[in-house]
């Protein structure tokens, strides 16, 4: 298990992280979820042990890393956001020589190397100079460092940066196939990945948490309304009034004019998805064609926009439902415009 | 601890470094052991080494900065030294098997050299005492070189500032006798005298010229030391106030 408590750090007088506090179960894979420059490898660095913190404790197996380093960085396997890779050695040599860093026995380096190697398919290039490898080849060899010495717990900080869209996948399910025996804290500002990989995420903006939940809890958070997308053709007060007519709309959100003359995009807020049907009969019984209608549900992206972009820095994950009502307000005021525009 | 040492030494090979600067350093050698055999006088032909060895002493300074460059720079620039920082190893162990591993190679480099004593002993006699004395005091100054080239490649992320850094502090360090012989510097006794005990050169000039002492030994071995702890600071410091 990692602890953190209350972990804070300065860069001079600039906070980079401020006081964050989380908790990673064993087997668990933990998304560390911020946009650029939020404070994600300054944390992962701290509780690897590379960059000592300002203030605060981490905990890993219920040893502080400050005061039992060596004990801690046996536990751990990291992944840099650059993985650090000589770029005259080769492969395999370099990999060795990373084992025995780690303090891997003589007998089993050659074993856990080439298991590394199989695991993130690196095994032809092996002997190849690592200065001559492509950045998703370089990046896999780091990743295969840091499954050396075969760690309890995996630090990987945006492991799946250049790398082509199949190795992607590949690390995904690399990724979700350690966590059988690993416990996991991967950091990335792609939230696909969040959703593809972890059960639960931290999202951290400037230096602060600002939620900490499993994905499925902030999708639910944010996810009660449903909304349809239709773009439907005929005159927009008449397509409104049929659409409000409909049992089950709640509202008509915005809409939009589209390019086409006399065509416009409807986001009605609905009570459930199954309103589909009426609302198009409804339509089609008016002479209003139907050109298109889609499901739009409130995702994980919604509550990171809205966490990573909010200015206030109180880092309450409660806000969440104020965001929300935030949010609607906003729509309905720049809809209100749009009315007394037309 | 041993690992990173083995590769440090390999890194040295693997890339045309270290065979450039030894051959830098052979040729070096070899300008004053000419220099010395032309001037020889041919009636004893008993070589002795201390002027080969005099003159080397001021080429240092600009080989072993080349050497000692890339130690920590190079790894801060590329940011491989994450690595040894999440290891379980701790910073010492990694300053001692870097400073170690350009130990080993600067001796590799030395013994290269001593083709010029073989030479010697084939066409004429040499004296051995002489001979080890000067290759003790090579060794002990490059020892405390290589903590300072070490030290400067520490403190800055660029190779090529390293070396100049080092440069300097080694010019520095071995004029410390020429400074401290001055006449503003001999009008405060207590100031040149204190800077007479921490110069090099005199007492790298007794090892050349045959003269083993303790003392000079245990000056050598422990002003390495001491940089070596230094090393040991900076580097804590940076990770402390790195941002």
């Amino acid at each position: 298990m990692v602890e953190i408590r209350n972990l804070t750090k300065y860069y001079g007088n600039h906070p980079a992280v401020k006081d964050i506090s989380f908790t990673v179960g064993d087997h668990e894979v933990l998304g560390f979820l911020g946009p650029n420059g939020a404070g994600k490898s300054t944390t992962m660095n701290m509780i690897t042990g590379c960059l000592p913190s300002t203030s605060g404790t981490v905990l890993v197996d219920g040893h502080d890393i400050a005061k039992e380093p060596i004990k801690v960085k046996r536990l751990i396997g990291y992944l840099p956001e650059l993985p650090p890779v000589y770029p005259e050695m080769r492969v395999r040599e370099y990999l060795l020589f990373a084992a025995g860093l780690k303090g891997v026995p003589r007998s089993e380096r050659k074993k856990q190397v080439e298991d590394a190697m199989r695991r993130l398919s690196i095994t032809d290039v092996q002997k190849r100079v690592i200065g001559n490898l492509s950045k998703g080849y370089r990046q896999r060899v780091g990743f295969a460092q840091a499954l050396l010495g075969s760690p309890k717990f995996l630090i990987l900080d945006e492991p799946t940066v250049g790398l082509d869209p199949k190795q992607v996948m590949e690390v995904r399910s690399l990724i979700k196939d350690l966590a059988h025996d690993h416990t996991i804290i991967f950091s990335t500002h792609i939230l696909a990945e969040v959703t593809a990989v972890c059960e639960r995420v931290v999202i951290i903006n400037k230096g602060q948490i600002r939620a900490e939940d499993t994905i499925r809890n902030l999708e639910s958070r944010v996810s009660g309304v449903i909304r349809l997308c239709i773009k439907a053709e005929g005159e927009m007060t008449k397509v409104s009034g049929v659409i409000r007519s409909v049992d089950g709309v709640q509202d008509i959100e915005e809409v939009v004019p589209d390019d086409e003359p006399g065509v416009c995009t409807y986001t009605v807020r609905v009570a459930e998805e199954s309103i589909r049907k009426p609302l198009v009969a409804a339509l089609v019984a008016a002479d209003c064609m139907v050109l298109e209608i889609s499901v739009k549900r409130s995702s994980l992206e919604d509550v990171f926009v809205r966490l990573t972009s909010s200015s206030s820095a109180s880092g309450e994950a409660d806000e969440l439902a104020e965001i929300r009502r935030e949010l609607d307000a906003e729509r309905r005021a720049a809809k209100d415009r749009k009315e007394d525009g037309n | 601890m041993f690992a990173l040492y083995k590769k440090e030494v390999r890194s040295y090979f693997c890339t045309p470094f270290a065979y450039i600067i030894s051959a830098l350093f052979l040729m070096v050698f070899s300008l004053s052991f000419i220099r010395s055999i032309s001037d020889m006088d041919s009636s004893t032909l008993r070589f002795q080494f201390p002027a080969v060895f005099y003159n080397n002493f001021f080429y240092f300074i600009f080989l072993i900065p080349l050497l000692t460059m890339r130690t920590f720079a190079e790894e801060r620039k590329s940011h491989t030294e994450t690595l040894w920082l999440s290891a379980p190893i701790r910073v010492w162990q990694v300053v001692l098997a870097k400073y170690l591993a350009v130990v080993t190679v600067f001796a590799l480099m030395l013994v290269l050299s001593l083709i010029y004593p073989i030479i010697a002993y084939v066409k004429g006699t040499v004296i051995t005492s002489g001979l080890i004395c000067g290759y003790a005091g090579f060794i002990l100054w490059s020892l405390v070189c290589i903590a300072v080239g070490v030290l400067c490649s520490a403190l800055t992320d660029s190779p090529i500032l390293a070396a100049v850094f080092g440069e300097a502090a080694m010019i520095i360090i071995a004029f410390l006798d020429s400074f401290s012989q001055t006449q503003l510097i001999q009008s405060m006794p207590k100031v040149s005298s204190v800077m007479l005990w921490f110069s090099t050169q005199h007492r790298f000039a007794a090892f050349a010229q045959g003269f083993f002492s303790i003392s000079d030994l245990v000056f050598f071995v422990s002003l390495s030391a001491v940089v070596l702890a230094w090393i040991v600071i900076v580097i804590e410091k940076r990770r402390w106030s790195r941002g």
